[in-house]
């Protein structure tokens, strides 16, 4: 495995059970090779309902504008956002109503997921996959799906949608979404769980665990021609899962300072901050370099009761321009821009050779629809956050004269991020204005 | 509305057929708000669709079994099936990503995808079920018992107990080919100096990785045609398990498959009784109706705790044991499927007592009690379901009336289209009904909320949490509603009894049922069956463990085809 940075072990046990991950500055990794170019790390992030626009887009533009009301808990990282105006993911229009679960399937697919409750599932593969297939193979995981809600809706999910396009952004292929992880304790495990064991230790067990491998893929094998197939379909997700543990089997645990195992809270605000924290550890120790992050599922209806609101944020949506609703709405998008300043207070406080994670990293926000009355896929809300490496220059509101595929700005960012895409879903070509 | 078309595809024989109600029908269609459920539609939602066709022409010659995918095991059957193969009762698969649903429920084949992610947890899991079951060996043994032998010194003792776990692991006989290799698997830990233990603790890890694991796997002699053939007695029997249990075949069943004899319609009926008398069943509570009924909602509903204070974790466990207790005792009683909507008992315990002000039955755990002559009895009374389909602050009629249309009478209205207009809310806005009703003078808005705003309105005595009241802040409760056709009623009591007599109840009943027993979505094609079996259901007198084993006997249940097209 291919570490860009670390030479030696550096396992550090954080002391205390601090709800967050200590990442005390003396626990930060040393950079063994300075010389060598960090990686560039890719992030979706996702969050339901849309968004308050009339208090979220600048009413300025270029690098002088003025933050709106919403905006006003990323003051800190101004210099480190880009705010992109009059971009539009056509392809998330569903057929008929549905919009929350289609603009959901569609986040990052920018394709046109396809209207069943489950029996043909259809949508593109997601721009996190894409890049992960071209630069995951060098990390422990090649991408991340995280969340604060696994689903266990009732009834329908949206509107003959299949809960699968509502619960999921990341998806590897048309008809395989990618399930994301919400236990934060799991995902300590998952990503360092096996990082204390001995050498020769570690050693054998990769190669039980690998021949336990060996023989379920023959079983997949013998299966497989005797299958229909729509058959032979849901088995090749059971044999590329199999093949993606087997990579991983192979690889050498990672040498990273890991913190404490985190506890289970049950508060968002708590989920969402270890969420993150565990993103930032996974993407300092080279873990993975691509991830998506979804602050709840579609069409969201959580009661934001820390914030004083009784009602749900779905309901709130539907604003129907009553200023009640606004209000409230004001505060959950003031909410959710408070846990990305969260996330980029982080990202800036890693050292890298050239300046910070943040300053090698993208990070794409935005919601499954525009307005959450007019339920609109244009004029999305967009936040790019990061330099890429150098190759973004953000602290600018940029608004396109004319409406541009949010595909466009993927494809973009991909490139950003070192993979070689020249398009993606509907796009029409790169997106310009990221660099000043 | 835009998407509702104004179709009116009423069938000449159903309105012979089905007497007064027909006009509520009728009206619907006329209204326009039945776009998504029309007979035309293969789009149904909610697991619903149409009410029935009834039209003898069309269903003349054989039934199409339908297609089943290939089923990986939700969360639920997975716990479970660890639980009887193992005695297992950690509950794994608590961190297993959630399981998606479609068509109202979340074992749906066509739906279960399995992830990297997936893989992980599975591979974790089993080394973890594994060491654990042959530590509690070595001190006990007993019906889960994996290792019926010692390994180490014993070169005929690895085989063994593979070919004993398999086959329960698997829910058929391993064959030798498949005992082979996983035999040989055994003599990797011999090379690397282990105890003959190992290797065989390492081939179980792997009969709980395996696709045979994972999925329901059921094979085609021929993958390609339409062509339908019965499935074999091991399948069937995994099917039936998974129905009523969501579970893995016990021995019973099993030894019925290994003989041959389950798929004899006299056999089979006999199982589904034996099943339903089986605490196991319980897990049909859990899943089908906590999910069909809503009642799973319970463990995620988020009252307003300023205006229900007295909301808490000991109500919320109450509420969803009150109506899994009801329903399950109509199933084990086989009482009618109507009395669903109006049976004179209910399970109280204390806290739920209280909550509906009734004499307490001095017990945390839930006592049948009497409702006869009061407020309560019946679904629609529950706070469950009252709760689920409330705001966190207030009723909500419509989602109490898209409920009953949706989960009951498998007539779900569109959606809204975007940009209505919401209810106002706050002070000065009038009540929830005089919001409403303001809401309905928009014709669009009309044609789908005069069929479910007067459901919801009959129901409005219950409030947010489902307690009895007499006013809310606007005033004395009024519980009266017109439903289409100008049917006229009163309180939930009438409105209970509109339900009961109306003919599109068991017809849903049937499809709910059948959705999940096979786990995909119906399709135009599954309508003649659906009233073959509504037919039945009748006949027998519509008791609800007949209609399980109506639904278990069914070509739909027991056969298979497969599907055209070229493998890629």
């Amino acid at each position: 495995m291919k570490h860009w940075q670390l030479s030696r072990r550096t396992v550090l046990r954080g002391a205390g059970a601090a709800l967050a991950l200590p990442f005390l500055e003396q626990m930060l990794p040393s950079i063994a090779r300075a010389d060598t170019q960090p990686p560039k790390r890719f992030l979706a992030w996702y969050v339901p309902c849309g968004i308050y626009m009339e208090l979220f887009t600048p009413t300025t533009q270029g690098a002088g504008y003025a933050l709106t009301p919403i905006l006003q808990p990323l003051a800190a990282h101004k210099s480190d956002i880009l705010i992109l105006t009059n971009l539009a993911n056509r392809p998330a229009r569903p057929d008929g109503a549905g919009d929350h679960a289609s603009g959901t399937g569609a986040f990052i697919t920018a394709a046109h997921p396809y209207k069943t409750q489950g029996s043909d599932i259809s949508n593109g593969i997601s721009i996190d996959q894409v890049i992960a297939n071209q630069v995951g193979q060098a990390t422990r995981f090649p991408s991340l799906q995280l969340g604060t809600q696994g689903g266990g809706t009732v009834g329908d999910c949206d509107s003959g949608y299949s809960c699968a396009y509502a619960n999921n952004i990341s998806w590897s292929g048309p008809s395989t979404p990618l399930a994301k992880e919400v236990n934060p304790q799991s995902l300590f495990d998952r990503l360092v769980g096996d990082i204390q064991q001995s050498e020769a230790a570690a050693q054998k067990r990769r190669l039980y665990q690998q021949s336990i491998l060996d023989v379920v893929k023959e079983d997949s094998n013998r299966l497989q021609g005797k299958l229909g197939r729509t058959d032979q379909r849901k088995l090749d997700e059971y044999f590329t899962s199999v093949r993606e543990v087997e990579r991983r089997v192979q690889q050498q645990p990672p040498s990273c300072p890991v913190g404490t195992r985190p506890n289970l809270p049950t508060d968002i605000r708590d989920r969402a901050t270890l969420m993150l924290d565990l993103m930032v550890l996974a993407f300092q120790c080279d873990l993975t370099r691509v991830a998506s992050f979804m602050l709840e599922n579609a069409g969201s209806n959580y009661a934001f009761t820390f914030l004083g609101l009784s009602g749900g944020h779905h309901s709130y949506s539907h604003h129907g321009t009553d200023q009640a609703n606004y209000d409230a709405l004001q505060a959950i998008d003031t909410w959710e821009m408070q846990q990305l300043a969260n996330l980029l207070d982080r990202m800036k406080s890693v050292g890298e050779p050239n300046g910070t994670l943040l300053d090698n990293s993208v990070v794409f926000l935005s919601s499954e629809i525009s307005d959450g009355d007019r339920h609109n896929h244009d004029n999305m809300p967009v936040i790019v956050a990061g330099r890429g490496g150098g190759a973004i220059s953000p602290g600018r509101h940029v608004v396109f004269d004319s409406e541009i595929p949010v595909a466009n700005l993927f494809v973009s960012l991909a490139q950003v991020c070192g993979a070689s895409v020249s398009t993606f879903g509907n796009s029409t070509g790169p997106c310009p204005g990221l660099s000043a | 509305m835009k998407n509702a078309s104004c179709k009116l595809l009423l069938p000449a024989a159903m309105a012979s057929r089905l007497g007064t109600a027909v006009l509520w029908v009728a009206v619907i269609a006329l209204n326009g708000c039945f776009g998504q459920s029309q007979l035309s539609s293969s789009d149904s939602s909610t697991g619903g669709g149409n009410p029935g066709t009834g039209d003898a022409n069309l269903c003349a010659g054989p039934r199409d079994p339908g297609r089943i995918t290939i089923h990986r095991l939700n969360r639920a059957e997975y716990n479970n099936t660890v639980r009887d193969l193992l005695g297992d009762t950690t509950g794994p698969s608590r961190d297993f990503p959630v399981d998606d649903s479609g068509y109202g429920f979340d074992n749906i084949a066509d739906v279960l995808s399995l992830s990297p992610l997936l893989m992980e947890k599975y591979q974790a899991a089993a080394e973890a079920l594994i060491n654990a079951a042959w530590d509690r060996d070595s001190a006990s043994g007993g019906p889960y018992s994996v290792r019926v032998c010692d390994p180490n010194g014993n070169p005929g003792c690895g085989r063994q107990i593979l070919a004993r776990f398999a086959r329960r692991a698997w829910r058929r006989p391993a064959t030798s080919d498949e005992l082979d290799r996983y035999v040989a698997l055994t003599n990797v830990a011999a090379q690397q100096g282990d105890l003959a233990e190992v290797g065989v603790k390492l081939a179980l890890q792997a009969v709980l990785v395996s696709p045979s694991f994972i999925y329901r796997i059921e094979l085609d002699s021929d993958p390609q045609t339409r062509s339908a053939h019965a499935v074999n007695d091991y399948e069937l029997a995994t099917r039936l398990s998974y129905f009523l249990g969501s579970s893995t075949p016990d021995d019973e069943l099993s030894s019925k498959a290994d003989n041959g004899s389950l798929h004899q319609p006299t056999v089979l009926e006999q199982q589904v009784r034996r099943m339903l008398g089986d605490p196991k069943s319980f897990a049909l509570q859990e899943n089908f109706v906590g999910q069909w009924l809503y009642t799973r909602a319970t463990d995620s509903v988020q009252p307003d705790s300023r205006l229900f204070p007295m909301f808490n974790d000991a109500l919320r466990a109450a509420m969803r044991q009150e109506t899994q207790l009801f329903v399950q005792s109509l199933i084990s009683e086989n009482r009618s499927i109507l009395d669903l909507l109006d049976a004179d008992y209910t399970y109280l315990n204390d806290r739920l007592a209280d909550h509906y002000g009734f004499p307490r039955p001095g017990t945390a755990v839930a006592q049948r009690t009497s409702v006869a002559g009061s407020k309560r009895g019946g679904i629609l009374t529950q706070a469950s379901f009252l709760t689920a389909t409330s705001q966190p602050n207030r009723t909500s009629p419509v989602k109490r009336g898209k409920w009953v249309l949706s989960q009951l009478l498998c007539t779900a209205p569109p959606p809204p289209p975007p940009n209505v207009p919401p209810l106002p809310e706050g002070s000065g806005s009038g009540s929830v009904r005089q919001r409403l009703e303001q809401h309905r003078t928009n014709p669009v808005c009309a044609s789908c909320h005069s069929l479910m705003d007067p459901i919801g309105f009959g129901l409005e005595n219950f409030d947010a949490i489902g307690q009895w009241r007499d006013q809310d802040v606007d005033g004395p409760i009024d519980a009266s509603g017109v439903l289409p056709g100008d049917v006229s009623f009163n309180g939930e009591k009438q409105l209970a009894s509109i339900l009961r007599a109306d003919p599109r109840l068991p017809t849903c009943v049937v499809r709910q049922v059948l959705t999940y027993a096979l786990g995909r979505g119906l399709t135009d094609a599954d309508q003649c069956a659906v009233d073959d079996m509504t037919r039945a259901l009748k006949t027998r007198g519509t008791g609800f463990a007949d209609l399980f084993a109506i639904v278990a006997t069914s070509d739909a249940f027991t056969q298979r085809r497969g599907e055209p097209g070229a493998n890629p």
